[in-house]
């Protein structure tokens, strides 16, 4: 699957959060506070210009993998074409596990593009794998 | 309520030290605890955050559950026993006997992390040492792809740097020591750093060549870093997941700029574990198989690739996984995890998790050290005994686990 022409293409690199892991494991993994600390990407003020957005707007993330709804932050430390995002569901609806490009599934480093949206923040609900077995 | 010390298993530091009221089933002040082992031990005693008996979603007795899994795991052909990286040494042990009498496969989230490297510090391929061989001694402290503020949040004042004995005059910071990092991104840790390394996402492998050559590719940067090891006599390098994914599970550069430095210059890693007992885990399998992860026992002892969690999901190959305190529907790509909808799935774990919410059958678990003992192995390979001063109602996974052998 390729990616879409839209928006612009960015690496979302994940790190390890501690506020969003206190939360998680405090309030719940399917709770708001985690939503909140989790569905949030981090872009250079320079990419956030490119989308025509202001810090708080929304981005639909899409990669060959999935596609996420998430809140935009503008942020001076990241380079032109990269993004940074908490490691958790949103981040690996995003990621994929390819053995012919990678030993490692590409948890850290995510290529994306990024769209604009009106669309609401996907609910950590959404991002759960549903079972089918009897 | 009086303070009683217990081990908080929240992450690879296993600190020891810490004070805790415990009185009943209430969990009253904790002392020496960091924000991510309180969390960790208080939502302990949150009734909504732990996990529930279930058999497909409807609550079961916990006789009802051991019963239903131990048939789902006789009748599978194919078995995948799974996690165990939180469990102690004696559940990890009971796990690996389980999995031999099944023929099963079993493998953690060191073949999707630290597994490789691991195996070279057991293999004594790397050269590694104590976190107690660092205090004091060590005079260089390295973090790469790691940002323990956020992972171990006391790694640095109980194991390294601020637990140096000697002070500046103004005792504001350590002397004799040098605190360095290699990063992708500014970090809490880096701006304490002199100096810190700034690469680019994925640019390990380029750095460590640069390092290898000796600073000859005209950044600077590598130049100043091989000058910083050269003028140690310790140099500790602390590993974290940024390295181990950039570098795509290959150390093999790595490993050779380790043995570069360490003719003049007493190297060691030490891996950023983040689970409790993921180096338990791949010792003991270690020493049972040679193997730290991916092994087989469907005919002796098989190791591979193919036997990884991630190729065994993706090649949708088991019948029934077994999974043990861990989280790989929250930890893993979901495009992945999504094989696993038409296999059984049995999860034992003291939290809910994502894991717990998509297992057909959930087993809940005493929390080690706060409600049952054992042992586990630090991140640096040192044994920590458990106590587990609150007895709780939930069994322990050793437990559980004995009972599954028992039955199948």
């Amino acid at each position: 699957m390729s990616l879409p022409e839209e928006g612009i293409p960015l690496v979302m690199v994940t790190y390890q959060d501690i506020y969003q892991w206190v939360v998680k494991q405090r309030d719940g993994w399917g709770s708001d506070a985690c939503q909140k600390h989790s569905a949030v990407a981090r872009i250079s003020p320079a990419d956030l210009k490119k989308l025509e957005l202001k810090d708080g707007a929304r981005v639909e993330l899409r990669s060959q993998s999935g596609c996420v709804v998430v809140g935009i932050k503008s942020d001076r430390a990241c380079e032109e074409g990269m993004g940074y995002m908490p490691a958790s569901l949103y981040s690996n609806r995003l990621a994929g596990y390819d053995p012919s490009a990678s030993r490692l599934p590409n948890l850290r480093r995510i290529e994306v593009r990024a769209v604009p949206t009106q669309k609401d923040i996907t609910p950590l609900s959404d991002l759960l794998v549903r079972k089918t077995v009897a | 309520m009086t303070a009683q010390s217990l081990v908080c298993t929240g992450c690879g530091c296993l600190c020891d030290d810490i004070q805790a009221e415990i009185e009943g089933g209430r969990l009253g002040r904790i002392e020496n605890v960091c924000a991510r082992g309180a969390a960790y031990l208080y939502s302990s005693v949150n009734p909504e955050r732990r996990a529930s008996s279930l058999v497909r979603g409807r609550r079961a007795s916990l006789e009802e559950a051991i019963e239903e899994a131990a048939r789902l795991l006789s009748k599978a052909k194919n078995r995948l026993i799974f996690g165990l990286d939180n469990s102690t040494l004696q559940a990890q042990a009971v796990a690996i006997e389980l999995a031999r009498k099944l023929g099963a496969v079993i493998d953690d989230a060191s073949s999707f992390s630290y597994g490789t490297l691991i195996q070279s510090i057991l293999g004594a391929d790397l050269p590694t040492c104590s976190l107690s061989e660092v205090k004091d001694n060590a005079d260089l402290l390295v973090y790469w792809g790691s940002n323990p503020t956020h992972t171990h949040p006391r790694h640095l004042s109980k194991f390294t740097y601020y637990a140096y004995t000697e002070y500046d005059p103004a005792g504001w910071l350590p002397t004799n020591v040098t605190l360095s990092c290699v990063e992708v991104r500014d970090t809490e840790l880096s701006f304490m750093c002199r100096p810190a390394f700034k690469i680019k996402p994925g640019g390990d492998q380029h750095f460590i060549r640069a390092v290898l050559d000796e600073g000859q590719d005209g950044t600077g940067e590598s130049q100043t870093f091989v000058e910083l090891i050269k003028k140690s006599r310790f140099c500790a390098i602390f590993c974290g997941p940024g390295l181990v994914y950039s570098l795509d599970d290959d150390f093999s550069s790595f490993e050779q700029m380790v043995h570069k430095f360490g003719e003049g210059t007493r190297m060691a890693v030490v891996p950023m574990v983040a689970e409790a007992n993921l180096r338990g885990f791949d010792q003991s399998l270690y020493k049972q198989t040679g193997y730290v992860n991916r092994v087989s026992f469907a005919a002796g002892v098989s190791h591979g690739s193919e036997f990884s969690f991630l190729e065994q999901v993706r090649n949708r190959l088991p019948e029934c996984v077994l999974i043990i305190g861990s989280d790989p529907f929250s930890d893993l790509p979901q495009s992945l995890m999504t094989n696993l909808e038409d296999v059984n799935v049995i999860c034992l774990d003291h939290f809910s998790t994502p894991t717990t919410n998509a297992a057909d059958l959930v087993i809940p678990t005493a929390l080690p050290g706060l409600e049952c003992g054992g042992s586990m192995l630090r991140m640096d390979g040192e044994e920590v005994a458990l106590v587990g001063p609150k007895k709780g109602e939930y069994p322990t996974e050793e437990e559980v686990l004995q009972q599954l052998a028992e039955r199948i």
